[in-house]
């Protein structure tokens, strides 16, 4: 019975998704953008992957949470607003298999837009950009899988559509730009006081950051991290562990805050 | 089922007591209306039955027995909320397609519906292109899309032409017939007067008045409104115009022409009747008003403080 409610909900937040138009502009922008990037970069050199690669690391580290923020922001308050959380509630299913359902009809988007975006890489790259996709796409959908779980937190918090919308660019801004700044100054201010291995494991709790690492130490190994002073790259099993609970924490977060009787 | 019982619920919100030990049963094959005044607890007792809110105290009694709000209870409902609004970039066929999966309900019963609520015209229109009431109407036929057995619906009339009233009033009509629950909420009493079956007035989270429109009517005790048409060529038509006026228990009195318009307490219409039998020759028309349920509204709103 559950599984049949959360099976509609996550078709129609397929359907829904696929006619937003914010979401199809941003992810055709990510797509025209890793495109040029990779027609660019293939034409330049002959180990073109070593310069496609990073490149298409930076623009889905910038674009990426912010489709995945966009898309998850009114997942709920969108709901509250037209009046139809409710409705939906009046389901049998409960408020985390709302959240779960809505979480996952929306990452089957998200999917589908890096799929996309990063599958015409592919065909840019005259094929030599092939084996570097599959690694990408997969660490870009578990970032964009954190990012997506923020936002639906994010939705469930905010009252208003456009606070939820204030919320998720404000994250985005903090994640994506202010957080490495922040950590620069925090060994400046401190003067190196705060080891370099602390410094590794704070960039490591910021998804992008975490996503930035594994790619770079993918392309140029662990002697560019080494490069840029951060010698000590916890365990990759630890990086999965981050990555699982940037996507699990919030997503029973918003579960039980709707569960707390925050649904209206 | 055979019962719905709310038993004594209390509901807080936070520091506000949003209900105060409120209990009433559901009529079966009946109309239960909530009315009351913003604020009054109404939208709180629905969001109960939907498991939106736990009562602090209280339950849901289903056939005599304590009952939860499980899937189960859920599989029985249909809801309509308040101003309804819907996912704009889909089409309304597209909408109740969703609901149709969710609910388990075959794929033909769609056009059943949307013929039902007269939008199978309008189906494949994005919903940014419907009027409110088109919505609301969308809304009713997400309601019904199961065949419920309990009908829970937040200010149906809201935003519906005459068209759309009919529609609901058929919904309506429908359920009392089947013998199934429907429990909703409306402020638009005078609408509703001739529909519900039952009344369940809230104010401030509590409990004021329970009982048919009739009932509540007595409670109040207003004045009724009796309507004489006067036959101008009899000659009893002023001796009876003076014995009303004589007659000591009148509250109004109004005169003109042949029409006379007399406001009374309802246990003394046999006695006004009594005098028009004595001057049966002078009335034509006799029509008896009783107050609206409107005004019964206000009445138990201020006597209950």
């Amino acid at each position: 019975m559950m599984l049949r409610v959360a099976n509609a909900l996550m078709l129609n937040e397929w359907l829904e998704r696929i006619r937003d138009r914010w979401v199809l502009v941003i992810s055709g922008l990510f797509a025209l953008l890793a495109c040029g990037v990779t027609l660019y970069g293939s034409g330049l050199s002959s180990q073109s992957t070593l310069l496609i690669g990073p490149s298409l690391v930076t623009l889905a580290a910038l674009f990426v949470p912010l489709v995945a923020l966009t898309l998850g922001h009114d997942a709920i308050v969108g709901e509250r607003e037209r009046n139809t959380l409710g409705l939906l509630l009046s389901l049998p299913i409960g408020p985390g298999g709302l959240v779960f359902a809505k979480f996952t009809g929306r990452f089957m988007v998200l999917a589908c837009a890096l799929v996309v975006g990063l599958g015409g890489t592919v065909f840019f790259s005259m094929g030599r950009g092939w084996s570097i996709v599959p690694r990408l796409l997969l660490d870009t959908l578990m970032m964009g899988a954190g990012f997506l779980s923020v936002g639906m937190l994010l939705s469930v918090i905010a009252k208003r559509q456009i606070t939820a919308a204030s919320l998720a660019i404000t994250v985005w801004f903090l994640f994506v730009f202010f957080y490495d700044l922040g950590l620069l100054g925090l060994m400046v201010v401190t003067d190196g006081a705060v080891s370099s291995e602390v410094i590794a494991y704070l960039v490591l709790l910021n998804p992008a950051g975490l996503f930035r690492v594994r790619m770079m130490t993918y392309f140029g190994g662990s002697g560019l991290m080494e490069g840029l002073g951060l010698t000590e790259i916890p365990v990759p099993l630890l990086t999965w562990v981050v990555w699982g609970l940037w996507i699990l924490l919030p997503i029973i977060a918003s579960g039980l805050l709707l569960f707390r009787g925050r649904a209206e | 089922m055979e019962t719905i019982e709310l038993d004594h619920l209390t509901v807080d919100y936070r520091a506000v007591r949003a209900l105060d030990d409120v209990g009433f049963p559901i009529e079966k094959g009946g109309i239960t209306m909530l009315a009351g005044p913003n604020g009054a607890g109404k939208s709180t007792v629905i969001r109960v039955l939907l498991g939106l809110v736990r009562p602090a105290r209280g339950r849901l009694v289903v056939d005599g027995k304590p009952a939860g709000v499980t899937n189960a209870w859920k599989e029985r409902l249909g809801y309509l909320p308040e101003a309804v609004a819907f996912a704009e970039n889909l089409s309304g066929r597209q909408v109740l397609a969703f609901f149709a999966r969710a609910r388990g309900v075959p794929k033909q019963r769609i056009e059943v519906v949307l013929d039902r609520i007269g939008l199978s015209e309008a189906a494949t229109r994005k919903v940014r292109g419907y009027s409110r009431g088109m919505r609301q109407r969308l809304g009713l036929g997400i309601a019904i899309l199961a065949d419920p057995e309990f009908l829970i619906l937040d200010e149906p009339t809201g935003g519906l032409d005459q068209e759309g009233l009919t529609v609901l009033w058929d919904i309506l009509r429908e359920w009392r017939e089947k013998d199934r629950f429907v429990l909703l909420s409306s402020h638009d009493l005078t609408l509703m007067e001739q529909r519900v079956s039952r009344i369940c007035l809230l104010k401030q989270g509590q409990l004021c008045a329970l009982g048919t429109p009739e009932e509540l009517r007595f409670m109040t005790r207003l004045p009724i409104r009796v309507k004489f048409q006067l036959d101008a060529a009899s000659e009893e038509a002023p001796i009876f115009v003076d014995d009303v006026h004589n007659w000591g228990q009148v509250i109004c009195l109004d005169h003109r022409d042949n029409h006379l318009s007399v406001e009374i307490e309802p246990d003394d219409l046999l006695s006004l009747m009594d005098i028009r039998n004595r001057n049966a020759a002078a009335v034509k028309r006799i029509r008896v008003e009783e107050p609206g349920l409107d005004l019964v509204y206000d009445s138990l709103l201020k006597k209950a403080g």
